[in-house]
């Protein structure tokens, strides 16, 4: 993983016009952000046109960004909110009853077992639990940053986490406090 | 259990989408500007400052030049629209149908919509629903899509009227505006909205790979398809003369035929062609935290700025008849309504989230 300083660098770079530097930059945040949107959403397809959408608004907005600040956050707000928005499309089919489609949608990710098992306990919690565990969890934000990268109040990020928490636990029976 | 697992297909998903961002970013990448003479440039610039201020475009322009943050003479709301039409708005409430009085009316839960030809219908995204509806929120049709269709656009050529394209995944498909006949039109695809040639159901879209196509949807395959730098958005101007292929730092015109006619040297954040002819209105963020949105006669390839200001600009429509644009000016919480031609007139109107809720986002201007 690259440090801060690596980070900075690729941005300058990126900036700069080194496709080098953005390469280095994107494989860093890749994984990241298509697991956390795949973990909020859970479709592969959906997962890839978040995460590359929001390095499109990235590479868009490249001359605007500020290289002091981290570019991590930035890209997790737009990949998290996207994928919420993204998840409660999908809910609000299933209340309209298009029960075969979202048989096909739930159909089990092939691959590996234990993003499977994660996955499918996460399916259980609403979009906007899971993304407030994804980013606590895999993506290892405070509650406060949670809060300002979400916009919402630091007492409903703990509330969430705090729900979310204990159904995922009953669910795989872990404790991932 | 670990979160650091990788999940299904994100590998393969991550070389797609490499290939995708590196199109875009190589499209964006300025040109290596020569080492400035100067003395020479500070004399060049100073007459032309000059020049300009003295010329009654100029003056019209450079007033608003300034480094102003918002208008300050700014209406508390929209009262009424300059022109004949109706407006469109998304925000985090849903769709605003504006009238021209100022009245307006919320679709609650609807996105991603537009006007169909004569602004009897929208097609918009409800759920996981593309659905045709009338503007005081009555339903004509649904059609249920997995994923969630997205960008819905209609064709406004007749007989017969009208297809709709819209991307679904990483596809768009086509449906007929009657709500008949959803199918597939091209399958893996660039996040762009697809554009239609005005007066036909010619569809022009982008594949991953960075290929255009080009074709009528009632055909079985494209007649035309060729590399293209990787957009962010497809236009065809608003005579169907020129298909505008608008990239972060340069737009690229090309013929029906898919020739290369002129490229321009600036691209944007945002565009708008305005209705029945060859203008462009092109969204642009400059250095320093400002923007400006410039004129451009794609036909002679000449352009001008018609506002510049500190902050960021969102998106840009022109009204019906063309004579109006109104532009939304982000960072100041405003809109600005830009009479395009003389005499120049703004009107601007504040508190824009206050009446449409978070994120409002200008969606078209249609038809009296």
């Amino acid at each position: 993983m690259g440090s801060g300083g690596d980070e900075r660098a690729w941005i300058r770079g990126a900036q700069a016009g080194s496709a080098s530097a953005l390469e280095a930059l994107f494989r860093h945040h890749w994984p990241n952000a298509y697991r956390a949107a795949y973990l909020v959403v859970r479709d592969a397809a959906g997962a890839e046109d978040i995460a590359q959408e929001a390095f499109l608004a990235a590479v868009r907005n490249l001359d605007r960004f500020d290289r002091r600040r981290p570019f991590g956050p930035w890209l997790h707000r737009i990949v998290v909110n996207r994928a919420i928005d993204w998840a409660r499309a999908r809910t609000l089919r299933r209340e309209v009853g298009d029960a075969p489609l979202e048989a096909v949608a739930a159909a089990p990710p092939g691959g590996n077992p234990h993003a499977h098992d994660l996955a499918e306990g996460l399916a259980a919690l609403s979009p906007e639990h899971r993304a407030v565990i994804v980013l606590r969890h895999l993506l290892e934000y405070t509650p406060s940053e949670i809060a300002e990268l979400l916009g919402l109040p630091r007492g409903t990020v703990n509330s969430r986490l705090r729900r979310g928490l204990d159904e995922l636990q009953d669910r795989l029976g872990e404790d991932l406090r | 259990m670990s979160w650091e697992d990788a999940a299904p297909g994100e590998r393969e998903a991550g070389e797609r989408s490499w290939r995708v961002v590196r199109s875009a970013y190589e499209e964006r990448i300025p040109s290596p500007r020569p080492r400035p003479r100067w003395p020479v440039v500070a004399l060049v610039a100073a007459l032309a400052i000059v020049a300009a201020v003295l010329s009654p475009p100029g003056m019209a322009v450079l007033g608003k030049v300034r480094d102003a943050v918002r208008e300050p003479n700014a209406r508390p709301a929209v009262f009424s629209l300059p022109t004949a039409g109706r407006l469109l708005v998304e925000s985090d409430k849903g769709v605003w149908v504006v009238q021209r009085d100022g009245s307006k009316r919320l679709l609650g839960g609807y996105h991603d919509a537009s006007w169909s030809p004569n602004g009897r219908f929208l097609a918009a995204v409800h759920g996981a629903e593309l659905r045709a509806i009338e503007p005081d929120g009555t339903i004509h049709w649904t059609l249920g899509r997995r994923g969630g269709p997205r960008v819905p656009t209609w064709s406004d050529a007749s007989p017969p009227c009208c297809r709709i394209a819209y991307r679904a995944g990483t596809a768009v498909r086509v449906i007929n505006g009657d709500g008949t006949d959803d199918r597939a039109w091209q399958v893996r695809e660039a996040p762009v909205t697809p554009a239609w040639r005005p007066g036909t159901h010619e569809l022009a879209t982008v594949g991953a790979n960075g290929t255009l196509a080009l074709g009528d949807v009632d055909r079985d395959v494209p007649r035309l398809s060729f590399p293209v730098p990787m957009p962010f958005e497809l236009l065809w101007t608003g005579d169907g003369r020129r298909l505008l292929v608008v990239g972060g730092s340069s737009i690229g015109t090309y013929s029906p035929r898919g020739r290369l006619l002129r490229p321009l040297p600036f691209g944007g954040v945002a565009a708008a062609v305005a209705p029945r002819d060859h203008r462009l209105a092109v969204v642009r963020a400059l250095a320093g935290g400002r923007s400006e949105v410039r004129l451009v006669d794609t036909d002679r390839g000449t352009s001008r700025i018609l506002f510049s200001g500190v902050g960021e600009f969102g998106d840009a429509a022109w009204s019906p008849d063309g004579r109006w644009l109104v532009l939304a000016w982000d960072s100041a919480d405003q809109w600005l309504f830009l009479r395009t031609a003389q005499p120049r007139r703004v009107i601007a109107v504040a508190h824009i989230a206050a009446s449409f809720g978070g994120h409002p986002r200008i969606a078209g201007w249609c038809c009296p």
